[in-house]
């Protein structure tokens, strides 16, 4: 009897100092994601009850640090969550915070105004990833198909060396990168960008589903504060606070990374739950730009098998938030 | 007699000269590079733009390649429209001299912004740390594993060839496996430096102790010395001024693995800083933090060679307290660690 309740007693201390402890949250440099350091140094994660411990990374070993299950979270696109659960590290997103809205660029050389005039011409891009997809999705839109042009595998860090170089007719790559290769090729024009595809693509809060299920209420937490955070860098008033907050997160100048806050549409927590919802097969729903991108992933073999995109999709928590 | 000339074969050169020629070889570079940045009319390939003209898609200190604006200048002015100016430029990756010196100031000096934020010098402390910790526990591990297979051809047979094999793999390649196994913190990152630079430390070692005299070694078995002795009391003594050395090299290659090594797990260090000021072409604050591990790496290379000149004296006839003293603390009991002083009376 005296040994049940030893049991018990550790049983319920083990598990109170579980979920005492901080959720911990891989993040990187991007626009929709730096955006949460505003919460943590206002201190707004403690205010709603919840720890957090956001953990800053370059994006490639955030993705690691998730797959090793060093964290309980990671910010991804929503395609890359579908590449890293592929890898064997399941994740489930359960929260939408942007979409980029024109910081993926198609960049061509002067003289190239549109992407029909790309025919035949050499494109420098990270085969596999999101400029790729970027790009398919344009020449699709122009009627071309990929075998109109010639890709040349490009790490996206160095488009804009390249691009300048004259070896390619034009990249496609992500911000800053994509804003370095119009200002180091000057008159350079960028063709096509997310901002002509909304929706392509989705940046997301992508959970472990261990977490999830054992923590999901602190979770609920956590989405909460996104609302807050965006409301700030919408009201005019604190703004300038907010890219302040987010630029020294990056380490760079608040003004050039004003730049960049452009092109990501943050997303509140009612326009991302219309978007989570939605059971549209379009890029205007989460379920139907992530099948896409699963289209696009199993056809250039960055994985085999088809993921089931239902299983990486948990709007409930967002619906509670905003409830 | 002649003043002494500047170039003879393997001779020293005054002390004087020699302080000389180490100012000369830092400011050579920097004035070539004051040269190339401060004297318009070397190199400087580039325009900056100070007045756009009628050109749509030009904007104000913007960096466009001279022939390029010298093209569009031309139609301009057969088109008779707004012809830009500019002023010659380097490229975005030469910053001048005084703009990587006034980074390196404000890099010290700026307060960080968030709040658990580290400051320079604490970011450097972190690279400080796990360099130490990567490179003592490689030592901890590679010295004595590389004196035995130095003395004992069994240990070299049976572990060499695998670490030679080991040592052609590219350490950054095991990022994500430390991360699986330490975690995100200091420790992959110290993991990475290990694997950097233990395998390449064994052969080292074992090479150094190989090329002790093999006339010690017999002078010291016609003396009766036995297994043990021979290794401990020879072969370790003989070549420890090189062992030392050869430290001291591996320790700058340990600060090479530190750019890999700080990019797995959570960004730190001078390294994130380096990457992300890298990233945002912020290239003055790149060469500040390259030049601030420039100086932290000669410094602790000057240090340790101070440092062994004092230890081996044997290989430096000058005379040294340091020795001294270290030479009676292992003499045992029988020489007083500090002699009273003798004064001679002066004659």
């Amino acid at each position: 009897m005296r040994l049940r309740h030893l049991l018990t007693s550790l049983a319920v201390c083990t598990a109170s100092i579980l979920s005492a402890a901080p959720l911990k949250v891989a993040y990187s440099d991007w626009p929709g994601w730096t955006a949460f350091a505003i919460a943590e140094q206002k201190g707004w994660f403690k205010e709603a009850g919840v720890e957090v411990e956001l953990l800053w990374f370059e994006y490639g070993p955030s993705m690691e640090a998730f797959t090793a299950g060093k964290v309980d979270a990671v910010m991804v696109t929503n395609g890359d969550g579908l590449v890293t659960g592929a890898g064997g590290a399941k994740n489930v997103a359960i929260l939408i915070t942007d979409y980029s809205n024109g910081n993926d660029m198609v960049v061509a050389k002067p003289g190239i105004k549109s992407l029909k005039d790309l025919k035949g011409k050499k494109i420098g891009l990270e085969v596999g990833f999101v400029p790729h997809l970027l790009l398919l999705n344009g020449l699709q839109k122009a009627g071309m198909k990929e075998s109109d042009v010639e890709l040349v595998p490009t790490p996206t860090s160095q488009t804009p060396q390249v691009l300048a170089s004259g070896q390619v007719d034009a990249i496609a790559a992500w911000q800053p990168n994509s804003g370095q290769a119009l200002t180091a090729l000057p008159g350079s024009t960028a063709v096509y960008t997310s901002a002509d595809q909304p929706g392509l693509i989705y940046d997301t809060v992508s959970v472990s589903p261990q977490s999830l299920s054992q923590r999901r209420a602190d979770w609920v937490k956590f989405v909460k504060v996104w609302d807050k955070t965006v409301a700030y860098l919408n009201d005019p008033k604190t703004k300038d606070d907010g890219i302040k907050i987010m630029a020294a997160r990056a380490g760079v100048d608040p003004k050039d990374y004003a730049a960049f806050i452009g092109g990501t549409k943050l997303l509140s927590l009612a326009d991302s739950a219309k978007i989570f919802t939605s059971t549209s097969k379009g890029f205007d729903s989460l379920a139907g730009s992530s099948k896409l991108s699963d289209e696009f992933n199993v056809k250039n073999e960055v994985y085999k098998q088809p993921q089931d995109i239902k299983s990486y999709i948990d709007a409930s928590l967002t619906l509670e938030a905003i409830k | 007699m002649s003043r002494p000339r500047w170039f003879n074969v393997r001779q020293d050169l005054s002390p004087r000269r020699r302080a000389s020629l180490t100012v000369f070889a830092f400011l050579l570079p920097l004035a070539l590079w004051s040269i190339v940045s401060y004297v318009p009319f070397i190199w400087h390939p580039m325009i900056s733009v100070t007045e756009p003209g009628d050109i749509a898609w030009l904007k104000p200190g913007q960096l466009i390649d001279r022939a390029d604006f010298a093209k569009e200048v031309e139609t301009l002015r057969a088109s008779g429209g707004n012809v830009p100016s500019g002023t010659r430029a380097n490229p975005i990756f030469l910053p001048a001299p005084h703009e990587v010196g006034r980074a390196l100031y404000t890099a010290f000096t700026t307060a960080p912004v968030l709040r658990g934020d580290k400051w320079l010098h604490e970011s450097l402390w972190t690279s400080i740390r796990t360099i130490g910790w990567g490179f003592l526990i490689s030592c901890a591990l590679g010295i004595p594993l590389g004196i035995l297979c130095g003395a004992f051809v069994s240990v070299s047979r049976s572990s060499e060839p695998f670490v030679d094999f080991v040592r052609y793999m590219p350490a950054p390649a095991f990022g994500a496996l430390m991360v699986a196994i330490f975690g995100i913190h200091l420790e992959p990152k110290i993991g990475i430096i290990v694997i950097g630079t233990f395998f390449q430390q064994v052969l080292i070692v074992a090479n150094t102790v190989r090329k002790v005299d093999g006339g010690l070694l017999e002078a010291a078995q016609t003396l009766g010395a036995k297994r043990r002795q021979l290794v401990l009391r020879v072969l370790v003594p003989a070549s420890l001024p090189d062992l030392y050395n050869d430290t001291r090299i591996l320790l700058g290659w340990a600060w090479t693995y530190l750019i890999v090594a700080e990019v797995v797990g959570v960004s730190s260090g001078i390294t994130f800083f380096i990457n992300q000021q890298a990233k945002y072409r912020n290239f003055d604050n790149v060469y500040a933090a390259i030049i601030i591990i420039g100086i932290i790496g000669v410094a602790t290379d000057q240090l340790l060679a101070r440092l062994g000149q004092h230890l081996f004296a044997w290989k430096n006839p000058r005379p040294s307290r340091l020795r001294n003293f270290f030479s009676r603390l292992f003499a045992g009991r029988t020489v007083p660690l500090f002699p009273e002083k003798t004064h001679t009376p002066v004659s």
